[in-house]
């Protein structure tokens, strides 16, 4: 007996495309007509909420192609990547890739580069938070132990590298900008920085130094190999300053020795 | 089942709460809006931490929690999702709220989710089913759970019962207790034309652990349940007439969509307290 399972398959048929409706339509009391519409209320809810969703993790993408477009970008979107998750926060990970590929949106050649660094940003709000750093607890080590350490980035951290200046293009697009809402396109490969000091999500351009040493350090590196990175980029790196800043803005939140 | 004999989860669950959504977060944090608790929506809360996270364990401080969830789909055939009630369990062991809920529907098939309340054919088969998935969410959770009855817009052929028939069989069999959604009766007997004060009789009165309130709109003939507007008149009176039948059950005011000033939240539960003690005069 599997009555339930049959059942749910074909209503979902019928959920996802109008063209496959027939078999669900027939699962309904009532007539055709009034069964159609109804269930064409449930085919809007569930589109409503996985655009919702989207709009929510993409509220940069929506601003730079304006409403109309953003939610036939949605659409498109949901049809070749419906939704998996009950928890629809999950929801709009290939977004990105989807705009690489999808040929009205790669008209804006960084679309799908900002899209990456907005479900950076999406995700980075759900991070775990971590604990206090104890900065007595590295202090007593040798220098020689210091650079040992495994400088531990925060679970919310990330760093993408772009063609274009995403980190910017992010900037301007906030609510809270009030600057000059200008961006240079010099066609300098750049580096974005997502980071959550406490609670709100952060992004920041950085040098090829500094991306240098945190990508080493987001591999489980030591702070010596995540130095040497830094410094085959930039000899003037100044390791004090930019660990200072980090421990100071969340962007590391610990260190640790090996075994820890 | 002995783990029900656990403490009853809603001891510190009484009178009207309101569903706390995330545009009144700061006033919560601000200040100590007079409310007697709140509910949130479990899946909000799915993260590892952050901001969310934060704000409702300062409310759990302050204010006893219920969970409600909207994605377990405790009536797909295929079953509950392991990946999703272990989620739920890391946020209960979190928050250890006073009352965990979910809904008497499914929206998971296979891979897919149709992240939405879909109605359940009310058959033996999935009675059965629902029972088993009911049963297993309570022993992985090591707690009663309250099931909530959903408004709908299609009935299916095969139905051999009424939803609320249903329902209370299902917490007999599982031990689960039911979240009855007063104006998802009223919404549901005008799309399906029944009775409602009838169908509220077909659930003991023992069963019913937490009531919902909200609004509804209206498309044509068709009542659709989009929580956007204050509770209407006729589910007031089915609001006393539950209140008569089931006793002093905790009642929510929920409100998702063009949500309002939290004054206007508030003033609803002075209303449903109103009209509860109405009820018992």
């Amino acid at each position: 007996m599997r009555e339930l399972a049959a059942l749910q398959a074909q209503f979902g048929a019928g959920l996802d495309a109008p063209a496959s409706e027939a078999g669900a339509l027939e699962l309904f009391v009532g007539e055709t007509g009034q069964a159609r519409q109804r269930l064409a209320i449930y085919r809007g809810n569930a589109r409503a909420n996985a655009a919702r969703a989207i709009a929510a993790a993409y509220p940069v993408i929506g601003k730079i192609v304006g409403g109309e477009f953003f939610s036939g970008l949605a659409t498109e979107y949901q049809t070749r990547f419906p939704s998996i998750d009950g928890d629809l926060n999950e929801y709009g990970e290939a977004f990105a890739a989807f705009l690489g590929d999808f040929p009205p949106a790669r008209e804006i050649p960084y679309l799908a580069d900002v899209a990456h660094l907005e479900w950076r940003v999406h995700r980075a709000h759900y991070a775990a938070d971590p604990a206090p750093f104890d900065p007595a607890r590295v202090a007593t080590l040798s220098p020689e132990q210091q650079l040992k350490l495994r400088p531990q980035p925060h679970p919310g951290c990330h760093i993408l590298q772009s063609a274009y200046p995403i980190a910017r293009i992010w900037e301007v697009h906030q609510d809270t900008f009030s600057g000059e809402f200008d961006v240079e396109f010099e066609g300098n490969l750049t580096n974005a920085l997502v980071y959550r000091p406490r609670f709100r999500v952060e992004v920041a351009q950085i040098s090829d130094a500094e991306a240098g040493f945190l990508a080493a350090a987001l591999g489980g590196e030591t702070l010596e190999t995540a130095l040497a990175a830094a410094q085959s980029r930039d000899v003037s790196f100044d390791l004090g300053r930019s660990l200072n800043e980090w421990v100071q803005s969340s962007v590391i939140v610990d260190f640790k020795l090996n075994g820890e | 089942m002995s783990l029900l004999s656990a403490p009853e989860g809603n001891a510190a669950v009484r009178g009207v709460g309101i569903g706390l959504r995330a545009c009144h977060y700061r006033e919560f944090l601000d200040s100590h809006p007079q409310t007697d608790w709140l509910e949130v929506h479990s899946e909000n809360y799915f993260g590892d931490g952050g901001y969310d996270l934060h704000v409702l364990a300062h409310v759990r401080s302050q204010y006893p929690i219920s969970l409600h969830g909207v994605a377990l789909s405790l009536g797909s055939a295929d079953g509950v999702r392991a990946t999703h009630l272990a989620k739920l369990k890391r946020l209960i062991d979190r928050i250890e709220p006073a009352l965990v809920s979910e809904h008497l529907c499914w929206g998971a098939l296979g891979p897919r989710h149709f992240n939405d309340l879909l109605p359940m054919p009310y058959t033996s088969e999935a009675l059965g089913q629902v029972v088993s998935h009911v049963g297993q969410v309570q022993e992985t959770l090591r707690r009663r759970i309250l099931i909530e009855n959903v408004s709908s817009y299609l009935q299916f052929r095969a139905s051999g019962m009424s939803e609320y028939a249903f329902l209370a069989e299902l917490a007999k069999r599982s031990g689960c207790g039911i979240l009855l959604d007063v104006n998802n009766v009223f919404v549901n007997s005008v799309n399906h034309g029944f009775d409602p004060e009838q169908a509220l009789l077909e659930i003991d009165r023992e069963a019913v652990g937490e009531i919902h309130l909200a609004g509804h709109s209206a498309e044509g003939e068709l009542l659709i349940d989009d929580h956007g507007s204050r509770v209407v008149p006729q589910v007031w009176s089915l609001y006393e007439t539950a209140c008569r039948r089931f006793g002093r059950v905790p009642t929510l005011i929920e409100w998702d969509t063009s949500i309002p000033p939290l004054d206007v939240l508030l003033d609803e539960a002075v209303i449903a307290a109103r009209h509860s003690q109405a009820a018992y005069a």
